[in-house]
């Protein structure tokens, strides 16, 4: 169980730095601060997938990051299974499996080499690593390039390789940030599978998106992200009826169209 | 801490750029450059100590004994000419008709009868690198000097038994306290430093780029910081790895120094060098290793801040460069002449390490101001190593 409540974070602003005029009219801005983040609040139960939808510079990069105790939180609170990753970051590390945005891979090391390091890093014993990597391999069809270097890879084989890497030590909760970016349909078919794989066991699933096809085959639950603030949080029907009929991309827009005219009130 | 050690490790060793900069390089390269200058600079040597002058002496009926001592001298070979002029000698010189005349005075030996001294003259093109024509022909004029003396006082009836206390009254006698091995301590030691200090920081400089920047940019530093693990032990694991290819690279060049130096020595017939590289025991290069430990631990602590600040390689680069630069202003201060190991120097952090090194090959240490170098580089890499790990603590530094 994912809970996250009134999630804030600001990054400082370069003394020097001069706001320009779209910068002056987005209230994400002020005199020294950009505020990624400003108010997000969602859930998400076992079993349950929820796609994180926004534009581009929305926030969810920064919501994912605070999630994954990469980032700290200004304000609000994330609980992971019932463990505040304020309090008690390590624990909470033991229960994220957390694939960035970037494949983020050492090149010099195997894909069998890269998905071990992690799992030793979580404190995996040879034997149940091994155990583990064989049974990943065989999920993401990985077994063909197990030993060959990431630098050699090519982006299906990096992303097989991040996923893995990013669920190996069986975590009770996992994130990814845009897992099917770049691939080929037969690669995002394998991922979207192995997804469906980690919500039949029960695990939740938060994976941020631009893909709204790929929402409506797996998510449970719709997070909109906009401007820094969770502009719609609700279950897939719910998302469904903003628009007239049930089409995912005019309920996208309608509710980045409600949060514009909601901003626009306000600065009026 | 161990698995991230290990695996920077084990990423190292299969870096092409790794293995050039910490091992191939030091193997290699240095020992070739100094090889060869060497080489270059004993057969330039060599070939200007037995390179045959050619001479004309004008007016050398004035002079028999001294034209004689010429004559048989290997280095020199006379020639014969009309001129006497010095613009045509001059003029001679420049035609390469001959390398250099000698102009004794058409009245040398009335001088001579009247006890006046005389003026000679040598005209040679002096722009030669190694210039032994000029000795060998001031040995020729020393000894023909004291021969004249001689002969002089001779005739004003001195007692025979008196004339080499009359001619120099005072014979100074070296005798040198410094033993064979301090001499070439002085001489070598602070060079010694002055290579391996910079190569501490050569040697960890890309591995220190590629595990912060490096790891910034390939995305893979966000992965690792949510792992279950400290970020103290990430840092400790990057620091150690550092660290070690830095002190690998210093020691890997330290013996390919004295390896190549002996070979090259002893082919090249290159004495000093053979006497230097016998001259440092194995306590003496414990000790040095110990002495760099501490200095390149400050240096992969550094660099590991600065890598992990960059955004990009080439950004980490262009941060590490002034750093590069700034450790030789210890280093070239430790070179200059009068500047001693004391209890002012010994807190200066580099030069310290600098002026011990050269004290350690020279045989004359004092233990007691290595160890407050020592304790002193090991209190300053703590601290550095201190804001290393506080660095990677600052989420405004590493998602900038």
């Amino acid at each position: 169980m994912i809970e996250i409540k009134d999630l804030a974070k600001a990054f400082a602003l370069s003394k020097n730095n001069k706001l320009s005029d779209t910068e002056k009219q987005d209230v994400r801005y002020s005199k020294d601060a950009f505020h990624s983040v400003r108010n997000v609040s969602f859930h998400c139960g076992e079993g349950e997938v929820l796609g994180l939808l926004g534009p581009n510079g929305a926030g969810k990069t920064t919501t994912l990051r605070m999630l994954s105790t990469a980032l700290k939180p200004d304000a609000g609170s994330v609980l992971l299974n019932g463990v505040d990753v304020l309090k008690q970051p390590v624990k909470a590390r033991q229960q994220i499996g957390f694939l960035s945005a970037d494949t983020g891979l050492y090149g010099k090391l195997s894909a069998f080499e890269n998905i071990a390091y992690f799992g030793r890093l979580h404190g995996m014993s040879e034997k149940a690593l091994k155990q583990r990597i064989d049974e990943l391999f065989s999920l993401l069809n990985m077994h063909d390039f197990a030993n060959r270097r990431a630098d050699n890879m090519s982006t299906g084989m990096k992303q097989k390789t991040a996923i893995a890497r990013a669920v190996v030590h069986s975590p009770k909760v996992v994130i990814l940030d845009e897992p099917t970016t770049g691939l080929d349909i037969m690669t995002v078919q394998t991922v979207l599978d192995f997804i469906k794989g980690l919500k039949a066991a029960g695990t939740p699933v938060i994976f941020s998106t631009h893909h709204l096809d790929e929402v409506a085959s797996l998510c449970d639950r719709v997070v909109v992200i906009d401007k820094g603030v969770s502009a719609f949080s609700g279950d897939i029907t719910q998302f469904k009826t903003l628009s007239d009929n049930g089409d995912l991309r005019e309920a996208f827009l309608s509710v980045l169209n409600g949060t514009q005219q909601l901003q626009q009130q306000g600065a009026a | 801490m161990w698995q991230v050690y290990f695996k920077e490790l084990t990423e190292l060793m299969r870096d092409k750029k790794t293995l050039i900069f910490v091992i191939l390089l030091p193997i290699f390269i240095f020992p070739v450059i100094f090889g060869v200058m060497g080489l270059v600079l004993s057969s330039t040597t060599n070939k200007a100590m037995q390179e045959q002058h050619r001479y004309v002496i004008v007016n050398a009926t004035q002079a028999p004994q001294f034209a004689e001592a010429l004559f048989y001298h290997k280095n020199f070979k006379q020639l014969t000419t009309e001129k006497t002029s010095q613009a045509d000698l001059i003029a001679a010189i420049r035609n390469d008709e001959f390398d250099v005349a000698i102009v004794i005075p058409a009245d040398f030996n009335t001088k001579r009868a009247n006890v006046e001294q005389a003026q000679w003259q040598i005209i040679y093109n002096q722009s030669s690198q190694f210039d032994f024509m000029y000795r060998y022909f001031s040995e020729i004029v020393a000894d023909f000097n004291e021969q004249l003396q001689r002969e002089t006082l001779t005739q004003l009836n001195v007692d025979p038994a008196k004339l080499t206390a009359i001619i120099k009254p005072v014979d100074v006698q070296k005798v040198d306290t410094a033993a064979k091995r301090e001499n070439i301590g002085e001489k070598f030691g602070a060079i010694i430093a002055y290579i391996l200090i910079p190569l501490c920081l050569l040697g960890a400089s890309y591995p220190a780029i590629d595990m912060g920047a490096g790891e910034k940019e390939r995305g893979t530093l966000e992965t690792l910081l949510i792992c279950p693990i400290s970020r103290v032990s990430i840092v400790l694991g990057k620091f150690l790895t550092v660290l070690t290819t830095g002190l690998v690279g210093a020691l890997i060049t330290v013996g390919s120094f004295g390896i190549w130096g002996a070979i090259i020595g002893s082919f090249a017939g290159m004495a000093v060098v053979q006497e230097a590289m016998s001259a440092i025991a194995i306590t003496e290069l414990v000790l040095i290793f110990s002495l760099l430990l501490p200095i390149s631990a400050v240096f992969a602590a550094l660099l590991l801040a600065i890598s992990i600040y960059a955004r990009t390689f080439k950004e980490a680069q262009n941060y590490i460069s002034p750093l590069s630069i700034m450790i030789f202003l210890p280093l070239v201060a430790a070179m200059m002449p009068g500047v001693e190991l004391n209890t002012k120097t010994a807190l200066v952090p580099i030069m310290n390490v600098a002026l011990a090194i050269k004290e350690l090959i020279k045989g004359t240490a004092d233990y007691m101001m290595l160890a407050l170098i020592f304790g002193s580089t090991l209190l300053l890499a703590a601290a550095a190593i201190g804001f290393c790990v506080h660095w990677f603590q600052q989420e405004k530094v590493l998602f900038r």
